[in-house]
């Protein structure tokens, strides 16, 4: 992995927790308006989820690129299957629960998911990976 | 002509529908990852831009699954 790649994984993991939290601030508000403290609660959760699932994903890719070549996708097909097994879980937990409001929660969740995908494909697109690594 | 009952199907539809939410990314994951063994093994010298290329790839598909697994929340 090269120091061009380091620094766009550092800089994909830290613009992509700021804006989850930007959404789930905006969402959180929003949300308030519309169901009061379950509103606020559920954004908060929406955000948080996009921004967990979103930053393991590149974390993977990240510190799997530093194994050999089994060892990377060993750890970023393994590390998926996990985080789709949790996230099925974590949802039915919380469609379940007293304190959310489903649309708040699924919007906020769809806007971050949305918004982390555009700052990763601004990044990647602006980052200078060599093709050669040093 | 009496109508009877050939089989009967009981429990949540919903399931089927995390089922479809995985199924797909899965297939799509898959594609993505064996395309970019693939490629590394016809040139493995571009191995980091074809990580971080297959890395854009998955977030993208898995979008999909999050999204499809959060829909009880709306349709529920």
């Amino acid at each position: 992995m090269s120091k061009a790649s380091n620094d766009m994984f550092r800089r994909v993991v830290i613009l992509g927790i700021a804006l989850s939290g930007g959404i789930a601030l905006l969402g959180g508000l929003i949300g308030f308006f519309v169901a009061g403290t379950n509103g606020l609660v559920s954004a908060l959760i929406g955000a948080s989820l996009t921004a967990v699932f979103g930053t393991l994903t590149a974390l993977s890719v990240w510190f799997g690129s530093k194994l050999p070549l089994g060892g990377f996708f060993g750890l970023v097909l393994g590390g998926w299957l996990v985080k789709i097994i949790g996230f099925s879980f974590v949802i039915a937990a919380l469609t379940e629960a007293t304190f959310i409001n489903g649309p708040v929660l699924f919007f906020t969740l769809v806007a971050a998911i949305f918004g982390t995908l555009a700052v990763d494909t601004v990044v990647v697109l602006k980052a200078r990976i060599p093709v050669i690594g040093d | 002509m009496d109508v009877t009952t050939v089989a009967e199907l009981s429990g949540n539809i919903a399931v089927v529908g995390y089922g479809l939410a995985a199924i797909g990314p899965g297939i799509g994951v898959g594609l993505v990852v064996s395309k970019t063994i693939e490629s590394i093994a016809r040139q493995p010298e571009l191995a980091a831009k074809l990580q971080v290329t297959m890395w854009l790839g998955i977030a993208f598909t898995e979008a999909l699954a999050l999204i499809g697994l959060a829909t009880p929340f709306i349709f529920a």
